[in-house]
């Protein structure tokens, strides 16, 4: 089965791999997005994630058709999580199979580089010294920042 | 005249003081005018810097607004 969907409750990988094994497959590929402790050499203590959740979610929909169509895959899982995350937590989980590894895998990174240029979803830095800033805000000092 | 809504998020809510008003517009007046009248100012950055949708689907600056619509201001995106 596909999953796509916006949440703010942990990501459960387990549930990931449930959804796309299937005997058809010979490969399942998994891409898990985490917090950092550390940002373009600044020390960080969490990211909060919001989402324009109605747009994102057919954005990522769309992905997913894309994924089947160009790499050949039987199942797509796409859960990106908003909120408060701790360092370590999982951001984004990115799982396919196919019936072979290169389709899973490429069609794995396409998905994550999919989602990171394309969904309206966006991440605030919780700088160590408590400080915050938006990534890519101009104004924050920080304009490079991604 | 026609009334609608504007979401705002990441640093774009924080510029606006809010993540969402309402505007009251004249017949006409496409996403990329309203900008230029309402928001320009405050986020001060040209329209090019922002994608928009309309309704919850990607819309260009040209597009006409109708009464009921919701616009979005959507920043560079920096999800994953």
């Amino acid at each position: 089965m596909d999953i796509v969907r916006i949440q703010d409750v942990p990501i459960d990988v387990n549930e990931g791999i449930a959804a796309i094994i299937d005997e058809r497959a010979g490969g399942e590929a998994i891409f898990l997005g985490t917090v950092r402790n550390v940002f373009e050499g600044r020390a960080s203590r969490g990211l909060f994630y919001e989402a324009y959740r109605d747009l994102a979610e057919k954005e990522m929909k769309r992905i997913e058709e894309e994924l089947k169509r160009e790499f050949d895959v039987l199942h797509v899982v796409m859960v990106h999580r908003i909120g408060e995350l701790a360092l370590g937590e999982i951001a984004v989980m990115v799982a396919v199979s196919a019936a072979h590894r290169h389709q899973a895998i490429r069609a794995c990174e396409a998905g994550i580089d999919r989602i990171k240029s394309r969904v309206p979803i966006w991440k605030k830095e919780r700088w160590a010294d408590g400080k915050t800033a938006w990534h890519d805000d101009p104004e924050a000092g920080a304009g490079q920042m991604r | 005249m026609a009334e609608i809504t504007v979401l705002f998020f990441s640093y774009a809510a924080d510029r606006m003081n809010g993540r969402q008003h309402r505007y009251t517009i004249e017949p006409g007046t496409t996403i990329g005018d309203l900008y230029r009248q309402e928001m320009e100012e405050r986020l001060q950055q040209p329209v090019a810097a922002f994608m928009f949708s309309v309704n919850a689907e990607w819309a260009a600056p040209s597009q006409i607004l109708h009464d009921g619509d919701e616009v979005a201001v959507i920043p560079p995106v920096s999800g994953g």
